[in-house]
Parts: C-alpha cells; sequence; structure tokens
C-alpha cells in the first residue's frame, strides 16, 4: 500500500499548482490514509458482521466487545498515525497519533473525519518545529530535545483537538443528521440522500443510519410493519457500482483491490470498504449521490421498505428483512442504484486524465534520472541547485556508523559556514524515501542504490566519509559561492625557493626515508610516514618512508632521517653518517611537503 | 552513552585488518554488547563496503540485519600504533591506526560518534589518539570536542 504514499510525495515533489492536480493530490492524501489501515477496517468489518449483537450471524456478546473499542478507538488512531507519518515519517506518526487521541476523546461519533486533520497536521507541526530548531541543538542533546518536543508538541495538539477539533466535527456531523431529518419532515426523501451519501464516505455512516434514519424507522415499522427509511442507508447499490467501476476501470492497488472489495461490501454489508475509493478520487461523490438518489426513488415508487434495519447493510440482510412481497421494490432499488453508480463511476474513471498525468511523471523521471547519472560522473556541482536542496541526508548501508559521522561532519560544516537552515540527518540507505529538494550522499559503492530509492534527488558520491573534498564543495555550492579556485589551490602550490632546512642535504645520496621516533609516537608516526608516502606516490617518487624508534635507526649515508627538533639533538649524537632534518611537526608540514619536491 | 576504559585497547598489532576487526568485535563481545555472530557480520560488512573513512581511522560494525545480535550499544576503541592496511588493492594505501567497533540500538551511539567525528576530522587529532599512552588519556582526548 505505499505506492499511494510514494504518490502523494511525487505529487508534491512536482510542485504543480493546478486546481485539479491539488484536488488529486488531497484526494491522494486522504487515500494514503486509509488505504494502508483497509486490513484494520476489514477485521473490524468483520468482527461486526459476525458477531454484533443483535444483527451479526453469529452474535457472541463476548466478542463483540472488540467492536466499538475498534471502531473508536484503534481505527481513528492507525489512520491519524499513517496521517502523520506521510508528513515526518516515524516522528510525525507518533505525533499524529497522539493529536488523534485528542478528538477521539468524549466523541460519540467513530472520529475518522478529525483523525484525517490531526493526523497530517500533528506530522506538519513537529516537522516545522524541527526545521526551526533541530540543526541548532548541540551534539548529545539531540535525543532528549527530540523526545521532549515530540512530548510537549504531542500534549498541545491533544488538548487542542480535544477542545477545539472535536466540536468541529460532532457540529458537523450533527449538521448532517439534521438535514437529513429536515428533508424527511418535508417529504422529499430521495434528496436525503444528498446528505447522506456525503455523510457515509467520511464514515459518519452510523451517526447517520444509527442516529437518526433506524429511530424514525422503528416508529414507522411499528404503525405500517415496515419502513423505507431503513433503506436509504444500508442500500448496498451506491457502493457497488462504483467497485464494480474500479475492477474494470481502475488502475494499480486500486483496481486489484476492487474485487475483494465488492465481496465485503455487498455480502458482508461492510459499507467502509468503500469509502477510501471515492476518498482517493473525490469526484466520485457524485455518481454514489446519483446512484443514491436513484435508488431512492424507486424505493419509493414501488413501495419498498424492510421490516426491521438490515445492520450491517448486507444485500443478505436486506433480503432478510425485506417483507413478503416486497422483494421486486427493494431488489430494484439496490439494482437501479447499483446500474446509476456504474455508469457514471465508469464514465469518471475511463475519462481520468490522472492516468496519462503517471505516465507523464514517470517519464520525467526517467529523464532526470538520466541525468543525474550524467551529473554525477562530472561533478556533484551545479550552480543551478544550491537554492532547490532544503535538506541532506547521509545513507550508508546499516546507518548506524559511517553516515552518522559523516553527517556531524558536513553540519558541523555548514553551520561554520553560517547555513543554519538546512537539515543534515542520515539514515541506512533502505530507508531512503523519495522527498522534495533532497540531497543524498553516499559512498561510492551505495550510489546506485541511493539512485534507485531516491531518482529525484541530487547525488553526491563521496570516497570516504571523513575527509571528503565534497563537503566543501557542498557548503559552497550552498552558499551560491561559486569562487572553487581557492580550493584546488591548497597542497600544489609549493614554490621551490631554497629552504634553509634542506640546504647541506645532499639529496643525490638519498635512498632510503626514515621517521624516527620516540617509542610514545609510534602511532603518529606511522601515520605520518604514510600520508608522507601517498604524497610521493602521487608525484611518482619510488620510495618509501617507514616509521622506526630511535634504537631501530640504521646509521648509514643513504639515509635520510625525518624526526621533530625535540628529539634532534638526540638522534645527532646517536648517528653519524645518516643525514638527518629536523621539523617541528612531522604531520601535515609544510616543510616535508616541499622535501618531496626536493626528492623528485 | 560514552567510551569506557574496558572498551579500549591500546597498543596493539594485526598483520591483516580482519584480525583488527575481529579484535575490535572481541571487545564487544567481551563487555556484553554483542553476541559472538556479530563480528562476522562486522567483517562480512567490511568486505562488502569498507568501514575506513579516512584519516586513519576505521569503524567496523554490523550490517542491518546483523541488528538482532546487538544487545546493547557499545563501542570499542582499538589503537594500532604500526597501522593496519585496510585498502584492498597495493597502488592506495588505506591505513588505519584507530579501529572503533560500533554496536548501535536505537541510535543511542549517535552522540559518541559525532563526538569522534568531530574529532578525527583534524588528522593531528588522530595522531594524538595514535599516540596515547593511557586508556584514560583517550577519553580525555574524545572528550575535549564534547
Amino acid at each position: 500500500m505505499s505506492q499511494e504514499n510514494i504518490a502523494v510525495e511525487q505529487v508534491t515533489a512536482k510542485k504543480k499548482s493546478s486546481i485539479k492536480t491539488k484536488v488529486q493530490r488531497f484526494g491522494t492524501a486522504l487515500s494514503g490514509m486509509i488505504m494502508p489501515n483497509i486490513s484494520a477496517i476489514i477485521a473490524w468489518g468483520f468482527l461486526t458482521a459476525l458477531f454484533m449483537v443483535p444483527g451479526g450471524w453469529f452474535p457472541n456478546s463476548h466478542i463483540a466487545e472488540l467492536i466499538n473499542p475498534m471502531l473508536h478507538y484503534l481505527l481513528p488512531l492507525l489512520i491519524g498515525y499513517v496521517g502523520g507519518r506521510m508528513v515526518d515519517d516515524e516522528r510525525g506518526a507518533v505525533i499524529g497519533a497522539i493529536a488523534t487521541t485528542g478528538v477521539i476523546v468524549g466523541a460519540k461519533v467513530p472520529m475518522f473525519l478529525g483523525a484525517m486533520i490531526m493526523g497530517p497536521f500533528g506530522g506538519w507541526c513537529i516537522k516545522k518545529f524541527d526545521q526551526l530548531f533541530l540543526d541548532k541543538i548541540k551534539a548529545g542533546f539531540e535525543m532528549i530535545y527530540k523526545n521532549f518536543s515530540a512530548g510537549i508538541i504531542g500534549m498541545i495538539l491533544a488538548i487542542i483537538g480535544q477542545s477545539i477539533v472535536n466540536p468541529l466535527v460532532v457540529g458537523g456531523s450533527n449538521l448532517a443528521a439534521k438535514g437529513v431529518a429536515w428533508i424527511i419532515s418535508v417529504h422529499l426523501l430521495p434528496l436525503a440522500n444528498i446528505f447522506i451519501e456525503p455523510a457515509k464516505v467520511l464514515f459518519l455512516n452510523n451517526a447517520v443510519g444509527n442516529g437518526i434514519l433506524v429511530p424514525l424507522g422503528i416508529q414507522q415499522a411499528g404503525q405500517l410493519g415496515k419502513s423505507i427509511l431503513f433503506l436509504l442507508e444500508s442500500n448496498p447499490g451506491p457502493g457497488l457500482g462504483i467497485l464494480l467501476a474500479f475492477c474494470l476501470y481502475g488502475k494499480g492497488s486500486s483496481k486489484s483491490s476492487a474485487p475483494g472489495s465488492v465481496i465485503i461490501h455487498f455480502l458482508g454489508g461492510v459499507h467502509e470498504i468503500y469509502f477510501p475509493y471515492i476518498l482517493m478520487k473525490p469526484v466520485l461523490i457524485i455518481p454514489a449521490i446519483l446512484a443514491g438518489v436513484s435508488g431512492t426513488f424507486t424505493f419509493q415508487l414501488l413501495g419498498a421498505g424492510l421490516k426491521a434495519a438490515a445492520s450491517p447493510g448486507s444485500i443478505i440482510a436486506i433480503l432478510l428483512m425485506t417483507p413478503k412481497g416486497g422483494y421486486v421494490a427493494n431488489i430494484s432499488g439496490v439494482l437501479i442504484a447499483t446500474v446509476v453508480s456504474f455508469v457514471f463511476s465508469a464514465l469518471i474513471l475511463k475519462h481520468d486524465k490522472s492516468m496519462d498525468d503517471d505516465l507523464e511523471t514517470k517519464q520525467e523521471q526517467v529523464q532526470q534520472m538520466k541525468a543525474e547519472a550524467k551529473g554525477l560522473k562530472t561533478a556533484a556541482s551545479s550552480a543551478a541547485f544550491s537554492d532547490k536542496i532544503n535538506q541532506i541526508i547521509f545513507a550508508c548501508d546499516a546507518g548506524m556508523g559511517s553516515s552518522a559521522m559523516g553527517a556531524s561532519l558536513l553540519r558541523d560544516k555548514l553551520k561554520k559556514a553560517g547555513i543554519t537552515n538546512i537539515p543534515v540527518t542520515n539514515v541506512a540507505v533502505r530507508d531512503l524515501k523519495p522527498e522534495p529538494n533532497l540531497l543524498v550522499v553516499t559512498q561510492k559503492e551505495l550510489t546506485d542504490r541511493a539512485i534507485e530509492k531516491t531518482p529525484d534527488a541530487t547525488h553526491v558520491s563521496v570516497g570516504n566519509f571523513m575527509n571528503s573534498p565534497r563537503y566543501d564543495e557542498i557548503v559552497q555550492m550552498l552558499q551560491e559561492d561559486m569562487s572553487k579556485s581557492d580550493l584546488n589551490e591548497t597542497n600544489s602550490k609549493v614554490d621551490k625557493s631554497v629552504s634553509a632546512l634542506f640546504s647541506d642535504i645532499d639529496f643525490s645520496r638519498v635512498h632510503e626515508v626514515s621517521f624516527v621516533c620516540e617509542p610514545q609516537n609510534i602511532g603518529s608516526t606511522t601515520m605520518a610516514a604514510n600520508l608522507f608516502n601517498s604524497e610521493l606516490k602521487k608525484v611518482e617518487i619510488n620510495l618509501v618512508a617507514k616509521q622506526v624508534t630511535l634504537e631501530e635507526v640504521q646509521d648509514s649515508p643513504e639515509q635520510l632521517l625525518i624526526t621533530t627538533i625535540s628529539l634532534e639533538k638526540k638522534l645527532r649524537n646517536q648517528v653519524s653518517k645518516a643525514q638527518i632534518i629536523a621539523v617541528d611537526n612531522l604531520l601535515n608540514n609544510e616543510d616535508l611537503q616541499k622535501l618531496i619536491l626536493y626528492l623528485k | 552513552m560514552e567510551l569506557t576504559k574496558n572498551m579500549i585497547m591500546l597498543n596493539q598489532h594485526y598483520d591483516i585488518k580482519e584480525d583488527a576487526i575481529r579484535a575490535a568485535g572481541k571487545l564487544l563481545v567481551d563487555n556484553g554488547c554483542v553476541e559472538p555472530d556479530y563480528v562476522d557480520a562486522m567483517l562480512k560488512r567490511n568486505e562488502d563496503v569498507s568501514t575506513y573513512i579516512g584519516n586513519f581511522i576505521a569503524i567496523p560494525h554490523g550490517t542491518g540485519e546483523a541488528k538482532k545480535y546487538i544487545k546493547k550499544t557499545g563501542i570499542s576503541l582499538i589503537q594500532i600504533p604500526k597501522g593496519v592496511e585496510f585498502s584492498e588493492d597495493k597502488s592506495s594505501s588505506k591505513l588505519a591506526t584507530i579501529v572503533f567497533g560500533i554496536a548501535a540500538l536505537n541510535n543511542e551511539h549517535l552522540d559518541v560518534l559525532s563526538q569522534i567525528a568531530l574529532f578525527c576530522n583534524k588528522v593531528e587529532n588522530v595522531a594524538k589518539l595514535a599516540d596515547a599512552q593511557t586508556e584514560q588519556e583517550v577519553i580525555d582526548l574524545l572528550k575535549e570536542v564534547a
């Protein structure tokens, strides 16, 4: 089901601003929250259809205890969690769930709508908060910052949810209920479906059905032996038509999941299963309304009705509750609603342009990917990219070590350069997710995998995470200071002016170079010799310097001994034939760089 | 979490990088951070993608799948004054004088790692670590940056 999530992000990445895409984005976002949770809705739906007391096929009051908590707590919390995750990953997810709790508590209706508001809102809050503060946190305090900021924001959001959003949603569903009640009172029954269908899709079906229609229906049935009001909300026709249209003309996961949903919806009576399909494509509410209206109109025309409430709204329950002689009327109403809904939904789905859009975006992506791959080989630098990047992620194999260190270094460099608005984080490559305006830094070996995961991002490949010159390039690019020239100057220009240090050295007899140290400095001296050797290799000098301690020094004319000033006296006392150069510091020493030119 | 004395081994000598990685892993095992299987994962990970990160530092750690062998977060340090070669090809040298063994759960190690990274960014600082004569000296050096 992650397809939907990705789709959302791709759409955001494109930043198109037409109303059509905005509506589409909204729809994908809504269904992105619902689709991953379909299995939970099905679990609840089966429990309800099978064990509800009364009305289930095998009523069982013990198992039925599960129904309400699942509907009122589990499902909204899951939706809020996924909604938060869509905006800001795990962190957003947790905040989303906390915020959703606020709207759940005290509400009598299942708070799906509230969850769909509070989940993403919670994720958005923490994301904005992190953007403002995360990079200002001192190293070592990230954990405490993260936990407490999320905790405090979560608390505030839960209170906001409880005191502000909850009453709004409850008010909204009351309004829908009042609308239905009013329409019934003025005897324009078919028009009631204009309220009922949208209310159903927002998971207020039980509020409308059990809250208004069933009580009124029971009154009517008491007098007439049957009531049409029982059919208004429980008519499976509108949903069935939409699902059938998806079976034939849907695409991707919506198409492949539709046949199963048909069975759950039509035979199981769990209408909730088709709501996400409408949320995915909100314009489908129109076929649903038209179908509801024509279904109810048919019911009215043919004098249909049920003996009692058909709950859940399965075709089987409806037939069981149909009074003798009412079958034709009831079945016709369902059938007509199905046909109307199917025809209009199919028209909408068939002429749906977003399929072409998807194709277009795919093609764009491929092109971008190609361009990116080319850019990689030349250099990661392009003048245009600096204003696009608003997030940098280091990715490594396990997300444990190297990437974390690289991220720390770049964060530090950015801070020193005065760039504080770009967060630098690290993850394992497999956890990379496409996000807009992202810069991904990986080791050479993993760059391909990273490009696979995030084709739209800018990729920088580094040889090693610790001292890559790329970091300075990134900082520079972000500073929009494109004077790259000074980068290359640092170690190449060494003037050949005669250094006093080397004036009395006879380079012609040098065949061996040793770095001399005391036993407690073996480590640093090994490193100095190694760095010296790699410099030698760069200019193709066939000499290998080695590290020796004072006791190991060989005194021969072809030896060039390099040591520190503090050790020079001791060494000179010890040797007579070897030549000696003493410097104050063996590592990163300019004099030693010059020495290389002499050795050549 | 922080680096402790019993997680540090000074003045070691290894001919091949695998031995250095094993030693770093063994410290993690001995201190109850990981199960012995984790060490194999460290070796494997280094074969897939070198854990040498430059500046004479290697940070062997397990693969993502090996997280199940981790009992608690821990970082070990092996000092190898004479260095051990992490490079596969002869033409370029990847000599490591300091090897950090890493086992991490829930990102608890990030602050220590961040310290290490900032400190070891300067090769002079790595030199100080490579020359350190006591465990306390190592700990104090890494604390400096905090």
